[in-house]
């Protein structure tokens, strides 16, 4: 009698605990399998293959003749779009005024450039050839160019990318792919086929799944993760609940 | 011993030792993932301001920049507060001159620093509670490439800082409680305690020893659920279920007989 109200003050029932444990692992042991097994390839991974910038080389800046020059004025008044800063950028060892024209937060975000000779005043506007030639210029490979492709986000490769992007590709070992934003020149980056495999265990440890909800983001704020998350922390939980109760039953022998 | 027995045996050893970190990842793991990342980031403290440069704003050029100071790279012509300036690295260090007549503006002072805190929070009416001149020593949360810099901290809903670069005078971090919170969540699920790298050897031995006990885990979970014709607890139930009906019947066979 004393052993049955002891169980009824207190918060849960230890049956019931063992019984959410058991029904939990049903539901989460695929989910909990592909998050240890991909922590475990973090781990162990080479981080610098992860980068995908195997084929990447840093831009040569070259010397420009300061006496040519225009005067930042004359280009803010002859700019159809209003111009909230302006950098003075190199594209293919040329001096270029970039304007922006709506700058985001960060690089990656939804951004609107363009860009003018700084000698001469004209536009550059980033076409195929110059994106190949921006592309050929930060790969150190030994690959030709096998294609060019303007591409709208989301990019598979570059999943944080916000603006409309140049794909270059390369025939390299590595399917090495270079990306060179549309409107500003930059270069957004690197990406292999290492890089990719990683992204893959990416993937599947943020359950970022392009086929569920609003497709592979890059990130880890999603429905079906914070669902297995909140499941995965009440079977964790009620592990750790029985661990303790073997504990205190001095279940914990060596024999 | 039964492949039941065995892992039940396992499951209970191994847990003793990587349940308290499956604990810790699955509370680490939820945190991280119920938390919006750019808020995490503290974009949403940022105001959204867009200013137009006006040509009569900018009366030093480009050109004039270069023979001032001929070692000049990455030149940008933008705004301080509403004034254009020209912000620009001499040996990986910032300086920043007035667009209008090239006069020297950095290193900026403790009121320049909090106009320009207040200026680009987005939360107009918050008050200030501290002001700080990082010189040499940068806290964990702050890359030391920043220095120096001017921490102001915010009186406001989960302690916002921003840090104001005094030779740049723009915002070059942000950092609130759930970010701050965020960090220490990153480094238990790494198990790197330091500086939050995930190829640690603890990680590993963690990872490699929760697997194993999430397989014999496993295994129990099939005999525990499945429908097993010999499972000896179905058995028992079974048993206990048969006898209270045997005693049901019984007892209604005596009631009819009365």
């Amino acid at each position: 009698m004393k052993h049955v109200n002891k169980h009824k003050s207190k918060l849960f029932k230890l049956s019931t605990v063992k019984s959410l444990h058991k029904w939990l692992s049903l539901l989460v042991f695929i989910q909990l399998f592909i998050w240890l097994g991909t922590g475990l390839f973090f781990n162990l991974m080479d981080h610098n293959k992860a980068r995908g910038n195997h084929n990447k080389q840093a831009i040569v800046i070259q010397k420009i003749d300061n006496q040519r020059l225009l005067s930042a004025n004359s280009i803010i008044t002859s700019s159809s779009k209003p111009v909230s800063d302006v950098v003075l950028v190199q594209r293919l060892g040329q001096p270029y005024y970039l304007l922006a024209h709506d700058k985001g937060l960060y690089s990656h975000f939804k951004s609107n450039y363009s860009l003018v000779d700084a000698y001469s005043g004209i536009a550059l506007v980033i076409d195929k050839s110059i994106a190949s030639k921006l592309a050929q210029a930060s790969y150190k490979g030994t690959g030709d160019i096998s294609g060019v492709v303007k591409l709208e986000p989301p990019i598979a490769d570059m999943l944080k990318e916000k603006n409309t992007v140049w794909q270059v590709n390369f025939l390299d070992d590595l399917e090495t792919s270079v990306y060179v934003d549309a409107s500003s020149g930059r270069l957004v980056g690197h990406s292999n086929e290492d890089k990719r495999f990683v992204d893959f265990f990416f993937m599947l440890h943020f359950m970022d799944y392009p086929f569920l909800g609003e497709g592979s983001v890059g990130g880890f704020n999603n429905g079906q993760i914070t669902f297995f998350a909140l499941l995965t922390l009440i079977f964790c939980l009620t592990g750790f609940i029985w661990v303790i109760e073997l504990l205190r039953k001095g279940r914990y022998k060596f024999s | 011993m039964s492949l039941h027995r065995t892992s039940r045996k396992y499951h209970k050893w191994l847990m003793l030792f990587v349940g308290l970190q499956l604990l810790t990842w699955s509370i680490t793991g939820t945190y991280m993932v119920l938390l919006d990342i750019d808020y995490i980031h503290g974009d949403t403290l940022v105001a959204k301001k867009q200013q137009v440069l006006a040509p009569d704003q900018v009366k030093y050029s480009f050109k004039e920049l270069l023979v001032a100071y001929p070692e000049a790279t990455q030149i940008e012509l933008g705004f301080m507060l509403n004034q254009a300036v020209y912000r620009f690295n001499v040996d990986k260090k910032k300086v920043l001159i007035s667009a209008l007549d090239g006069q020297q503006l950095s290193p900026i002072n403790e009121q320049l620093a909090i106009s320009i805190a207040q200026d680009t929070y987005d939360n107009k009416k918050v008050t200030i509670a501290k002001v700080q001149l990082l010189q040499n020593d940068a806290p964990n949360e702050l890359s030391r490439r920043h220095l120096p810099v001017w921490r102001i901290d915010f009186d406001d809903f989960a302690s916002p800082s921003f840090y104001i670069s005094a030779n740049s005078g723009q915002l070059v971090t942000k950092r609130h409680t759930y970010w701050r919170l965020f960090d220490w969540m990153f480094s238990f699920h790494v198990m790197d305690y330091i500086d939050g790298e995930a190829d640690n050897k603890l990680l590993l031995l963690f990872t490699v020893l929760a697997f194993i006990a999430s397989l014999f885990g496993l295994v129990l979970t099939y005999y525990r659920l499945a429908p097993h014709s010999r499972n000896p607890k179905n058995l028992a139930s079974k048993n206990k279920q048969d006898r209270a009906k045997h005693k049901r019947t019984n007892t209604e066979t005596a009631n009819e007989t009365r």
